[in-house]
């Protein structure tokens, strides 16, 4: 019974380890839903820094390499270093979540990549524990995972149903796998990741435009906050079919006034029509994309005429 | 920081030219919510009975009853309105007299860059400058309780009086943040910015420039609602906006606004609302990110920072250093519409 209690782990490990390679490699971290707040506290940029590797895409990769090697290892042979390498990973797994538990409460695990967002509880710890126990245990088994496979047992099916199932209801990552994809989750709920709790419900928020429709999965900073170098907003302008109908009647390049409020950025220049000074105003959008750029001339105690919208259409 | 005059009417009359008309922030309308009369100025003589002020340019008289009361450090009495020192007097509700005079208050908040033995340097922002404070035996405790960092490169704030030797401490601003100054985490780049901005109101020393910019700042809406000025915190740094160049992200998701932008500021605990123009970056309240417990609890980080008379007309006194608030920025949205 102990041999076949033994066998069984080495068949969970690896079956872990592979499910956990798999995920690390097909889901992408949601980045933007990981709140960068603590209680509503914000977390200290040094403490963001050491913890920034979890979102890392290539360490997240790196890491699903190793571990898929690691249950590939565990399935094709019962070399006694295999099995201390899956001790000592899962040992040091356990400290890394223990101590994320501790220092990030707000941040997941990322042990199963884009799944494991949710933040790290003492359920992560326990599973993480277990694992390591089911690693030594695994150190006296005598088969490899594929052997064990080969002389398949109904106790030990009995056995791996079990912890499986244990494995489950440890497992936050069960309620991502059921959520639809494709949105953050901050967006999925209508709200910001930043628990910042400023707008209360049914008061309109921000939201960019691109996350509205979910057509994008990219996070998308929205455009009233989303800093916007003159530079791009000089290049978006003269791109613009609204300069081309006012370019004529510019009467100095050099801008009389530019300022911005929100998602526009204004930029007025002295213009010339029909005989008279007028001033050339255009407004900029700044959003990340689509960008558009409406423009009017103005006299000098009102609007000479309706303002007029101009797709420029080109992406940053 | 001199703001031209008449930048924020013809600011709005061109963006309405050019994205349509939006409905402006709107100010109290009723006794009740709408902002107190205030007055800024240099006292010239006090009686009893009368206080006589120079301020608005003219020689201004306030009938000062029982009830008024006067701050100097503490409550004070008469003594405390010495011919030269300038004062901050807050009408009362009914326009009969004054409520409440404040004395050669002062208010340093930023960065600390050195402490003496008995004074503390501090940078109050790239347009504020630097400071040294007194801190008395009788306020060090007092600070001290609230601000047990006072070393280098941790925040402070401070309600002080003017004394011929610079600022004095009397009492705490605010609870020091226990992050270093630098180590102010930003929100998510990708954070929703609401239409109703929660958080806390502070006041900040203005100066006269400030004080004065209001006249220049539009007529449009009721001429009691529009009080003071205000230091935004997400002041656009490019162009003519008249943001700082190295302002930090704050702790609040801001939309970015210009010098002239107004701003609908709502005092929670008073229920007194009033419109005020941004006249100046408010970088210095952007590494705050600390609550109000006037009324309840705010979410953190300062939303807005106002002169000393937006902050006492709204209702707020100037030693309590806060108030809780929610902001109505108004910034028109991708579609050009207005909040």
């Amino acid at each position: 019974m102990v041999m076949v209690f033994q066998n069984t782990q080495v068949l969970l490990l690896a079956a872990v380890l592979l499910a956990a390679c798999l995920a690390k490699l097909t889901i992408r971290n949601p980045r933007a839903a990981v709140p960068e707040h603590v209680h509503g506290v914000p977390v200290p940029a040094g403490l963001r820094r050491a913890t920034a590797g979890r979102s890392i895409r290539g360490m997240s990769v790196g890491l699903g390499l190793g571990e898929g090697v690691l249950g590939l290892a565990l399935l094709v042979t019962s070399h006694l270093s295999v099995r201390i390498a899956t001790m000592v990973a899962f040992a040091a797994a356990t400290w890394v979540v223990g101590e994320l538990r501790v220092r990030r409460p707000d941040a997941g695990c990322g042990c199963f990549g884009g799944l494991s967002s949710k933040p790290a509880g003492r359920r992560s710890v326990l599973r993480a524990m277990l694992f390591t126990a089911a690693a030594i245990a695994s150190l006296g088994a005598p088969h490899a995972g594929l052997d064990v496979l080969r002389t398949g047992h109904a106790r030990m099916g009995l056995v791996l149903v079990v912890e499986l199932a244990l494995f489950a209801a440890l497992s936050p990552e069960l309620s991502a796998l059921l959520l639809p994809r494709g949105l953050p989750r901050a967006l999925r709920r209508g709200g910001g990741g930043s628990g910042h709790r400023g707008a209360g419900q049914g008061e309109r928020q921000d939201v960019p435009r691109g996350a509205r429709r979910g057509v994008r999965h990219r996070p998308v900073v929205p455009c009233a906050r989303r800093r916007s170098p003159l530079a791009e907003t000089y290049a978006t302008l003269y791109d613009s079919p609204a300069w081309a109908a006012h370019e004529n009647t510019i009467a100095s390049a050099v801008p009389l006034d530019v300022w911005r409020e929100g998602c526009w950025r204004f930029v007025v220049f002295q213009a010339r029509a029909d005989g008279r000074d007028l001033e050339a105003v255009f407004a900029v959008s700044t959003s990340q994309y689509d960008r558009t750029v409406r423009a009017a001339l103005v006299g000098p105690g009102s609007a000479e005429r309706p303002a007029g919208a101009a797709p420029s259409g080109r992406p940053s | 920081m001199p703001v031209p005059r008449r930048r924020g009417a013809g600011r709005r009359r061109r963006r309405e030219a050019v994205l349509g008309a939006s409905p402006a922030p709107r100010g109290g309308s009723a006794d009740d919510d709408r902002p107190l009369r205030v007055l800024t100025g240099t006292v010239l003589d006090a009686s009893p009975h009368l206080l006589v002020l120079h301020a608005e340019g003219r020689e201004q008289r306030l009938p000062l009853t029982p009830a008024t009361k006067v701050w100097r450090g503490g409550p004070g009495g008469l003594a405390a309105l010495r011919p030269g020192r300038e004062a901050i007097v807050r009408e009362a509700a009914d326009g009969l007299g004054a409520d409440r005079i404040w004395v050669d208050v002062r208010r340093v908040s930023g960065t600390i860059l050195t402490r003496g033995r008995d004074t503390v340097e501090v940078d109050m922002g790239p347009h504020r400058g630097r400071v040294h404070v007194l801190l008395p035996p009788q306020a060090l405790g007092r600070v001290l309780v609230r601000h047990p960092r006072l070393e280098p490169g941790y925040l402070f704030d401070a309600i002080c009086v003017r004394s011929p030797g610079g600022p004095q401490a009397v009492r705490p601003g605010t609870s020091q943040p226990g992050y270093r100054a630098d180590d102010l985490a930003a929100p998510p780049p990708t954070a929703p910015v609401p239409d109703a901005l929660h958080g806390t109101a502070t006041w900040f020393d203005a100066g006269q420039d400030a004080e004065e910019a209001r006249s220049g700042w539009g007529t449009r809406g009721g001429a009691e609602s529009r009080i003071g000025g205000a230091a935004y915190p997400a002041v656009d740094a490019e162009g003519e906006a008249g943001g700082c160049a190295d302002a930090p992200a704050g702790c609040v998701p801001l939309p970015f606004l210009s010098l002239g932008s107004e701003l609908a500021v709502r005092n929670e605990c008073t229920g007194r609302t009033g419109v005020v123009p941004v006249v100046e970056c408010g970088c210095a309240a952007a590494l705050f990110c600390d609550r109000c417990v006037e009324c309840g609890t705010s979410p953190r980080g300062r939303v807005v920072e106002l002169t000393p008379a937006a902050f006492v007309g709204l209702g707020g006194e100037l030693e309590a250093g806060c108030f809780n608030t929610v902001v109505r920025h108004g910034a028109p949205d991708e579609d050009g519409l207005g909040r």
